[in-house]
């Protein structure tokens, strides 16, 4: 049991697919610049790196060594075009919003990643709850990147529109004197250098903090 | 080794069998509604660029920008023309329907569908980012194709996503064009 937690756990702080293990950079960079965005994207990764893991560890028996990535390539591209039809269909405001962003799942490096080093090799629960959360992990790092950017360089935190409220928080002082410069690619790559400092610096904090307890109980 | 080709291709060609067969049947039951959602998108663009006058019956033109205009009148007279005008931004294809009077002069625009990036290229969906536009086309106050044409805000506020302005002002220049030469 505490194995399936410990790999539900992992990607969400210990390996989190963007802090950590530094995979899909593209469109971690690329959709942070509004939360909606965020948490949408986050949202698509999940369901296509839940199937897709599912799929990839049911077949892993079957799939020829030598044609391996071709196969996930179909599956993860089968998933992705699933969540595009059933999006644009019934809620077509996300599949608006996330535009161009929905279809480049496809060529995220976590999924495939996942799929090789994970799915390839362990049975479906265990991928299962991987996809669960390295997909939770993947959305909460974008979702802290996306807060920062927006509420520093526009003043605003955009959530999902209901009924009557537009789904925009206004951000004091930054509303109406913003740093434009945390919307552009500068911005982006500055603060992703900025908490990856952070995480690295807690990792090692751990890290001594360990080795220390270790030397105690010694 | 046949034996091994053949098992492989065999796995491949069912996989992407089985691919094709779902996202067939999903196909069939969402594109209906997908559709739906399309030409209602097209309805109420049209609606929202009329300016309250009638729209009349749609005319095929097929030309480079220009796919096909309504006339519009008011009171039985004639008093312009929507165009639904395609051009090409920074993220792949703009189809905007914009509304002209008889003078080339545009009246109202907006942006149906696009493929630009969130955040940039796609705040030319909000509401007001086609007013720079409204009133121009006349030999004074043309159709702005460049940052140079626009107010220092108005400049600013298109600043990182050249690509979808010119796009988009180029399409409603041209329009403009056309609706003088008919």
């Amino acid at each position: 049991m505490s194995q399936h937690i410990k790999e539900l756990t992992k990607g969400i702080f210990k390996e989190n697919p963007t802090f950590i293990i530094m995979l899909g950079m593209c469109p971690t960079l690329a959709v942070t610049t509004q939360v909606v965005n965020a948490i949408g994207m986050g949202g698509g990764v999940l369901f296509v790196l839940l199937f897709s893991n599912i799929f990839i560890s049911l077949l892993k028996n079957v799939i020829p060594n030598s044609v391996r990535i071709p196969c996930y390539v179909v599956v993860i591209a089968s998933f992705v075009t699933i969540l595009q039809m059933v999006f644009h269909a019934y809620i077509p405001s996300l599949y608006e919003a996330l535009g161009v962003y929905l279809p480049l799942i496809v060529v995220n490096c976590i999924i495939l990643g996942r799929a090789e080093a994970f799915a390839n090799k362990n049975g479906v629960l265990d991928s299962a709850l991987d996809a669960i959360g390295m997909g939770i992990g993947f959305t909460l790092a974008l979702t802290l990147i996306a807060a920062i950017r927006e509420a520093f360089g526009a003043g605003t935190i955009t959530l999902f529109r209901i009924g009557g409220w537009d789904g925009v928080i206004k951000v004091p002082f930054f509303y109406n004197w913003p740093i434009r410069v945390m919307t552009l690619a500068a911005g982006a790559l500055l603060l992703m250098g900025y908490l990856k400092a952070f995480f690295n610096w807690n990792t090692s904090r751990k890290a001594r903090k360990a080795a220390k307890a270790e030397e105690v109980k010694a | 080794m046949l034996k091994y080709i053949v098992k492989t291709a065999v796995v491949l060609a069912a996989i992407c069998a089985v691919a094709a067969v779902v996202l067939a049947g999903l196909n069939e039951v969402t594109d209906p509604k997908i559709q739906e959602y399309e030409a209602q998108k097209v309805i109420s663009a049209l609606e929202e660029v009329s300016c309250g006058m009638q729209i009349g019956e749609k005319k095929d033109v097929n030309q480079s920008y220009v796919a096909y205009m309504y006339p519009l009148s008011s009171g039985g007279k004639d008093q312009g023309y929507i165009l639904g005008l395609t051009s090409t931004g920074y993220g792949g294809e703009l189809t905007l329907v914009a509304s002209y009077d008889l003078n080339g002069v545009v009246m109202a625009a907006k942006l149906v569908a696009d493929e630009e990036t969130p955040g940039v290229g796609k705040k030319a969906e909000n509401e007001g980012y086609m007013d720079k536009f409204v009133g121009t086309g006349t030999s004074t106050a043309p159709v702005p194709t460049s940052k140079s044409m626009l107010s220092d805000a108005d400049s600013a506020a298109v600043s990182g996503a050249s690509i979808t302005f010119t796009g988009i002002s180029k399409a409603l220049a041209y329009g403009s064009d056309f609706v003088k030469s008919l």
